[in-house]
């Protein structure tokens, strides 16, 4: 059983808190830091962003931190690296990586997951890869045999029968984008959402996770009623852009967001 | 699933979008599929080319670039004459269409050079449809008048400061507007690139290019030319112009990409030349990357050049050896800017004036009673102010 899947099933919250932010911006060092103090104060799954040059389903925050990260040198040696290391202070946490395809194929998908894996990595979000592309088959095979998961992305604009085709190469959890358009702090969310989640769960057998707009502890403790997950990335990614200059003023500041947000969802 | 999927060029193309754009693609590649067969639809997109763009284009002997450069009798596919003065219109027009039919009331398109958001924001006046262009921030300096040209047209401009703040950094932005607004907006990409319908949408209304240019020269010459060449960034026009002659081994096909400033990273465009396969904008092509896959700033002297990707069909011709794809400096292109409008008396775009300069070598080799086409892509006012600023540097 995968580490997300068992987690879901082991009854430990009610919904998920599921932070996200980008390795790397400032520098990756900080980024140890930022991982550690997420996870102390109340993270359930962590997704670290591996950054790329053109993150087309990013909104501007985050699209700025990955712009600021790529201005150290980017290796993998560095992501697993920092990766690792954020791993090994709370092992128990299961971390996913959110990046897209190109640096994945890139890097070759069976070195980068068994990398990936040694880093403590266990699952993958992919917003540029669909789940019907032969890339999507081979990386879900191979995911597979390493026992990691393949977390598709799932729109108010996807249909039941591209839904229920989606959950062939499906695992851990879906990721359903709130609403259209790309990430980024929203102050409202469309009047359905409560029913699409719940159709959602009718229709895939695995836990479902709303994400894209969620930054205030109502709108993570309104939705948490209804959905398995709250994702939550350009606010936590905000908090490190407003204060990443100065580290001991970003740890104070991630620390107390995400306890806020922790409580919020319980 | 997989190879199976529609969309590809052997290895290359496919839809790689994110997830909230799938339904919208469907959406517009069945619309296509269907309009496609309908008379209606060809009847009206052949009534706006005719009275509205001007088409056919002309097939002109350029009877002085033939004696100066001693070799094939040169002849040009004169894509300058369009209205709006580009090819780029073929397509817009045809898009819009489609937005028109599906219902779409408000459009948007990225645009480098500025010509295909001129000839977005000229059809989006002609039919009444809100109109939205992101370019550059870079490139609304350089291409300035198009800029102008675009906002006079009533179309709202977009500048876009991100990266490099060029084309690829407009097509990224136009890809979140469309993300947001999926609903009620079609997004009309300029070239055969993006994922799965836009490369063989795009490359079939500029398809126009290389029948047209078939028919004419063989009615007039009784034969098929032996060469044909056209400029190549995202490749619109130049996959326009070769579609027509793929089958006809005997012609030989080139096309010219931007060598820019010299071969190493961040100074070129040069995609089929020194690109790997890699997935961008929604498709699987051969791009500009570095050893992590992450994507390098292109360079080209022309807007319309200057970026790291390249369509997908282009990428499997690439591979496939059908098309020998050559690279042209900034210098270079300039050199044969110059040379055509002062033996001609046309001024080409300095996307084309690639072309030419790959076409003078093509011409000399082929030697005399042989047949050249170069697919004249655009016209040159739109460059006129960054020529006097480069020949400037020169002196």
């Amino acid at each position: 059983m995968s580490k997300i899947k068992s987690l879901f099933e082991s009854g430990r919250f009610k919904s998920a808190f599921i932070p996200y932010f980008t390795l790397g911006d400032p520098n990756y060092n900080d980024s140890i830091e930022f991982g550690k103090t997420i996870l102390d104060n109340g993270a359930d799954i962590l997704e670290l962003g591996i950054p790329f040059s053109d993150p087309v389903a990013d909104g501007p925050v985050i699209q700025r931190a990955a712009a600021r990260s790529l201005k150290n040198r980017f290796s993998f040696d560095e992501i697993f690296r920092v990766t690792k290391a954020i791993h090994d202070h709370k092992p128990e946490t299961p971390l996913v990586y959110l990046t897209y395809f190109n640096p994945i194929y890139h890097c070759g998908i069976t070195k980068f997951l068994d990398r990936a894996k040694e880093s403590g990595i266990v699952g993958l979000v992919i917003p540029d890869l669909p789940f019907d592309t032969e890339e999507s088959e081979t990386l879900f095979r191979e995911l597979k045999v390493r026992d990691m998961d393949l977390i598709h992305l799932v729109t108010p604009a996807s249909e039941k029968k591209r839904i229920q085709a989606l959950s062939k190469t499906s695992s851990g959890f879906i990721y359903y984008v709130t609403s259209f358009g790309v990430t980024g702090e929203r102050r409202e969310f469309s009047v359905d959402l409560k029913e699409r989640i719940k159709f959602l769960k009718d229709t895939i057998q695995l836990p479902i996770c709303a994400g894209f707009g969620i930054s205030t502890p109502d709108q993570a403790n309104q939705i948490s009623q209804y959905a398995d997950g709250i994702i939550i990335g350009s606010a936590i990614q905000r908090v490190i852009e407003e204060n990443g200059s100065d580290k001991t003023k970003t740890v104070t500041a991630l620390a107390d967001y995400i306890s806020k947000i922790r409580a919020s969802i319980s | 699933m997989g190879k199976n999927l529609p969309g590809y060029f052997g290895e290359f193309g496919g839809r790689y979008s994110p997830e909230i754009l799938t339904e919208a693609l469907e959406e517009l590649e069945s619309t296509y599929h269907k309009l496609k067969k309908s008379k209606k639809f060809k009847k009206e997109l052949e009534y706006y080319l005719k009275n509205y763009v001007g088409r056919p284009s002309p097939l002109t002997y350029a009877e002085r670039l033939t004696k100066l450069w001693g070799g094939a009798r040169i002849w040009l596919k004169r894509e300058d004459l369009n209205h709006t003065g580009a090819h780029k219109i073929n397509n817009a027009i045809g898009q819009a269409l489609i937005a028109r039919f599906m219902g779409k009331k408000r459009i948007i398109a990225e645009t480098g050079a500025g010509q295909h958001g001129l000839a977005t924001a000229t059809v989006g006046a002609m039919f009444g449809m809100e109109t939205v262009v992101y370019m550059g921030a870079v490139d609304v300096e350089r291409q300035n008048l198009n800029a102008k040209k675009i906002e006079m047209l009533g179309a709202k401009i977009l500048p876009v400061t991100a990266g490099e703040a060029t084309l690829k950094e407009a097509t990224s932005e136009a890809m979140r507007d469309w993300a947001l607004n999926v609903s009620t907006t079609h997004y009309i990409v300029g070239s055969a690139i993006g994922p799965h319908p836009f490369p063989m949408i795009v490359r079939d209304f500029q398809s126009f290019i290389g029948s047209e240019a078939r028919s004419e020269f063989k009615k007039r010459n009784k034969k098929l030319p032996n060469a044909i060449v056209a400029c190549v960034g995202g490749g619109s026009n130049s996959i326009g112009m070769f579609h027509a002659f793929l089958k006809d081994k005997q012609v030989a096909i080139y096309g010219a990409e931007a060598g820019g400033l010299g071969p190493k990273p961040g100074e070129h465009s040069a995609t089929l030349t020194y690109g790997k396969t890699g997935f961008l904008h929604g498709t699987k092509t051969l791009i500009i990357q570095d050893e992590f896959g992450q994507i390098v700033p292109a360079h080209s002297v022309s807007a319309g050049l200057d970026y790291p990707g390249v369509g997908p069909e282009h990428a499997y011709l690439s591979q496939t050896g059908r098309v020998d794809y050559r690279m042209v400096t900034d210098e270079q292109a300039l050199d044969s800017f110059l040379e055509v409008t002062r033996v001609e008396g046309i001024i080409p775009a300095l996307e084309t004036a690639h072309a030419f300069h790959v076409a003078r070598d093509v011409a000399k080799d082929l030697g005399k009673k042989k047949d050249l086409v170069i697919c004249l892509s655009g016209r040159g006012d739109k460059d006129v102010t960054e020529v006097l600023r480069l020949l400037g540097e020169r002196k």
